[in-house]
């Protein structure tokens, strides 16, 4: 009787504690993403709940209903993250069909320079935008004077969207690249053999076959846009466009702050954004393309005239995405004096920075700390996340597969206020509100995705029986991880490292949102001094860190090979 | 200028490396050409010139009366316009469409009537016996049946000339069988002109009307598929088919000489001074005992080799004092460094000077 109890006790014991890992997971992430996901949405529906009362049951949507100014900045937003995935298009499909199909001269350094704008952070594209475009700024001192008309396009709603889509169109520009020269040429010979004219070629074979990429890139463009903070808080402001994210952080950070619309803004956000996912993989599902084994692709030579049209559309791009914001970042981070023409120049803003005990070098110092640090817990933990999820199944496996997908979702803002909620609330113990600490959860929190996915994609390659094999010989189950599934795993976790570190050294809205007074990292610092009108500085500390991400980048890749 | 498919010194070059020189081949109506060459030879390269992907650089093709290409005038027929087909190795069936929309294509571009279009494509799909799937995605089928919707595909334009481009190397071997036969049917049926690359002699010897021999960059002989096995042209044509030994010979006292030392009679009309002399493996007879030779001629060696073929065993011998070996077929297990006769028939002698 008593061996049969403990028989049945040690089987139990055994089925829990090869669950184990996956309970953890699944209450971790559900105390780091869920829970604060849940108090976000709690307070939008019940506007007093923090204060235990579950009075005002909606008051916020109604509110926001009823006002129209409200749904003109939900429109607004809807209609500008849509006009900058368009722009984007625009921009980035030639330029993908250029780099793939074609024998341009030089493809090396187009590829570069499609990776430039996506390595600068859009809000310092933006405040360096402003910097040439405003009255007295760039435009008018060195070219001699911006036309009006010009300026007043330029800070208005196609100047912002114009601004958002040269910082991202090269995400669609290498998606279509990648599509395009793996769709093999044998399709397209295969339809002109039949008959097939160029274009029914094109419009038949080819773009089908495109279109999910070009979904899938103008998906990421829109939700970058649609939850970006630093372009309409530096540049919406300016121009008269009240967008999302920065009402949102609005309502939160200034007086009087209204917590019931900003949560409710922040759920429709993370609505809209859910919709598009969901919308845009419905959409990939219908439009199918189908699986195939890429090939080789066609390359249509191309004549000298077509030459110098293809880098007169690439050097335009870049002149417009990388070399005119770096080029007035720079200056002013080296300009002395201000006049008509060319500014006195000095390191001056540099020695400051590097000043010890400054402002600016703490900035720099707590930035550098909290992303290492911050890049490594996400590896850890998410390559754990990962290696959990992939082996585990189950209700469980399917609960924690969806929280890890959240945060590639919810706008960083509305995860930031999110967590402010929750570790803010009147039940909470633990003082970690207002302590840096709670911004390296807020960076692990929000940046754990790339780790995940990185992990993920390798995780899935790999056969268990690689495990087995060591089960087998009776290593145990940490044995197997750290001796098995870890190595494979390096580099893949060493890529979400560099990731991790290079978003982290320029995250600006949570740790905007979530620093305690008095600390700045070095996108605040930048945001700050640029507000308070000390651009050379700000500049100067925006081409510090932007230089450090770049070294740190090209001392990996150089390691790599 | 009767013929269909007309190739005049054909050459390509890739980047100063001769791929192709000098291919000169006709073809007439409703033949099966197959292009039989050891793999890297230029098979797909001659191939996609024909189907107009490659421009020749030299020579001339004409096709029907109509002049296809020809470099010295400037001359290049777009492919789109050439009315040929194409099967590929690796089937290149659109990912994005049904299968019938797959078949339906080429018609489509042809302007058909939709009614029509939909008859003709279940009329092939029932040919290649994939009516059941019509509907289905190519991504779902097995490696044959995307080969059957593919060779539907190009059949279904009824095209003034089929090229397939090594159709089953993709396929296992069983079903590789299978569809080579229903291939040979097909082709028969529907009375297509086509050309046919392999590297399978047996794939060659079921399809062709004619072979078309092909090593580097050269047809190395052309002609029906029974004379090219029973008179190759040179040393390369009788290795590449079956299974041939070749000894050199030369004239000597009134006979032959094989290899340095062994000497056979033969009746010298006829025969070249020196070369080659080939026999197949399956005239060559092995056996442990002597027989009477019977207008055969006999050598004696010392097995060192047998291979059990399931109906009989292939020895390996070598043969005289030289030790050149004979590759032959014998009834029984023949023990290694048994001494023993082989004999062939002097019908079976081919000679080859090259
Ligand atoms: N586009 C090309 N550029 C350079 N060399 C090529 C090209 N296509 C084929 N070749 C070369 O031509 C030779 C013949 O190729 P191919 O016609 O594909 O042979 P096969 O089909 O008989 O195997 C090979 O040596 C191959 O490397
Ligand atoms: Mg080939």
């Amino acid at each position: 009787m008593n061996a049969a109890l403990a028989i049945a006790r040690s089987r139990s014991w055994r089925a829990l504690n090869a669950r184990l890992p996956l309970l953890l997971c699944v209450l971790a992430l559900g105390i780091a993403t869920g829970y604060p996901l849940a108090i976000l949405f709690l307070q939008s529906v019940f506007p007093q709940i923090l204060g235990g009362s579950l009075e005002g049951f909606l008051d916020a949507y109604r509110r926001i209903g009823e006002t129209p100014d409200m749904l003109v900045l939900i429109r607004n937003s809807l209609a500008w993250a849509g006009a900058t995935t368009v722009v984007a298009w625009l921009f980035g499909i030639p330029c993908g069909y250029l780099l793939a199909r074609t024998n341009l001269p030089g493809k090396l350094w187009a590829r570069l320079s499609l990776l430039v704008p996506i390595m600068t952070p859009p809000y310092i594209a933006a405040l360096s935008y402003i910097l040439v475009m405003q009255a007295g700024g760039f435009g008018d001192t060195l070219v001699g004077g911006l036309p009006e008309g010009l300026r007043a396009w330029f800070f208005s709603f196609w100047g912002v969207t114009l601004v958002m889509a040269l910082s991202s169109f090269g995400y669609v520009a290498l998606a279509v690249e990648a599509t395009l020269s793996g769709i093999p040429r044998r399709f397209e010979d295969a339809a002109t053999l039949l008959g097939a004219s160029w274009g029914q070629t094109a419009r038949r074979i080819l773009l089908p076959l495109l279109l999910p990429a070009v979904f899938n890139s103008g998906l990421l463009v829109f939700l970058e846009a649609l939850s970006n903070f630093g372009v309409p808080a530096v540049l919406g402001t300016r121009s008269n466009l009240p967008l999302l994210p920065a009402e949102i952080f609005y309502l939160v950070t200034s007086w009087p702050v209204d917590l019931a619309l900003a949560t409710s803004l922040s759920s429709l956000l993370c609505l809209f954004a859910l919709f598009t996912l969901y919308g845009s993989r419905w959409l990939a599902g219908v439009l199918g393309a189908g699986e195939y084994r890429p090939g080789q692709a066609s390359i249509t030579p191309l004549s000298v005239g077509q030459r110098w049209l293809a880098w007169a559309f690439i050097g335009t791009l870049f002149v417009l995405s990388s070399v005119v914001p770096y080029a007035a970042m720079v200056l002013t981070s080296l300009a002395q004096t201000w006049g008509v023409g060319w500014p006195t120049l000095t390191l001056a803003h540099y020695t400051d920075i590097f000043t010890f005990g400054s402002r600016g070098l703490q900035a720099l110092w707590t930035s550098l700390w909290l992303s290492i640090t911050a890049a490594t817990l996400c590896i850890a933990i998410g390559g754990y996340i990962a290696y959990v999820n992939v082996r585990a199944s189950g209700w469980a496996q399917r609960f924690l597969d969806g929280l890890a997908t959240l945060p590639r979702v919810i706008p960083k803002i509305v995860m930031a206020v999110a967590l402010i909620l929750a570790w803010n609330a009147p039940w909470v113990r633990i003082d970690i509100y207002n302590t840096v600490a709670m911004l390296l959860l807020a960076y692990v929190v929000i940046y754990i995705t790339d780790a995940l996915n990185y992990s993920n994609s390798t995780l899935r390659a790999m056969s268990v029986n690689l495990e087995n094999a060591a089960a087998v010989l009776g290593a145990s189950r940490f044995t197997i991880f750290t001796r098995v599934v870890l190595p494979r795993l390096k580099p893949a976790l060493l890529a979400a490292w560099l990731t991790t570190f290079i978003v982290c050294m320029r995250e600006l809205v949570a740790s905007i949102l979530l620093l305690p007074p008095g600390t700045d990292t070095t996108a605040t610092f930048i945001f700050n001094q640029f507000e308070q009108g000390d651009l050379s500085v700000a500049m100067a500390m925006a081409t510090v860190t932007i230089m450090l991400s770049t070294i740190v980048l090209v001392l990996f890749t150089l390691r790599r090979r | 200028m009767s013929y269909f498919l007309e190739a005049r010194g054909l050459r390509k070059t890739f980047d100063g490396t001769t791929v192709l020189d000098d291919i000169d081949f006709r073809l007439e109506r409703g033949e099966c050409l197959v292009l039989l060459g050891p793999s890297g030879c230029g098979k797909t390269t001659l191939l996609n010139i024909i189907a107009g992907m490659l421009a020749t650089d030299a020579g001339e093709l004409h096709c029907d009366g109509d002049l296809l290409d020809a470099p010295a005038r400037g001359l290049h027929q777009p492919m789109r316009e050439r009315r040929f087909s194409m099967v590929f190795q690796d089937f290149s069936l659109w990912p994005h469409m049904s299968v019938a929309d797959n078949v339906a294509f080429g018609l489509k571009v042809q302007g058909m009537a939709r009614a029509e279009r939909r008859r003709r494509v279940a009329e092939v799909l029932r040919q290649v016996q994939m009516e059941a799937f019509a509907d289905r995605s190519p991504g779902n089928l097995s490696g044959g049946q995307q080969q059957r919707v593919s060779i539907a595909r190009a059949l279904a334009v009824r095209p003034r000339l089929l090229l397939l481009d090594e159709p089953l190397s993709a396929l296992d071997a069983r079903l590789r069988e299978d569809l080579k036969v229903e291939l040979g049917t097909l082709l028969r049926d529907t009375g297509v002109t086509a050309i046919y690359v392999t590297h399978d002699q047996s794939e060659a010897f079921s399809l062709a009307s004619r072979i078309a021999l092909m090593y580097q960059g050269r047809i190395e002989q052309i002609g029906a598929p029974e004379e090219i096995y029973r008179a190759p042209a040179s040393a390369f044509a009788a290795g590449f088919l079956g299974v041939s030994n070749l000894m050199p010979y030369r004239r000597h006292n009134g006979g032959l000489r094989l290899g340095e030392r062994t000497d056979i009679h033969w009746r010298l009309n006829g025969v070249p001074d020196e070369g080659q002399l080939m026999v197949r493996r399956e005239s060559v007879w092995v056996s442990p005992s002597e027989a009477p030779a019977n207008g055969c001629i006999a050598l004696a060696g010392v097995c060192h080799r047998t291979n059990f073929l399931g109906d009989r065993h292939e020895a390996v011998v070598s043969v005289g004092e030289d030790g050149f070996t004979l590759r032959g077929f014998s009834d029984e297990r023949v023990p290694e460094g048994t001494p023993v006769q082989v004999r062939f028939p002097a019908e079976a002698v081919h000679f080859l000077q090259r």
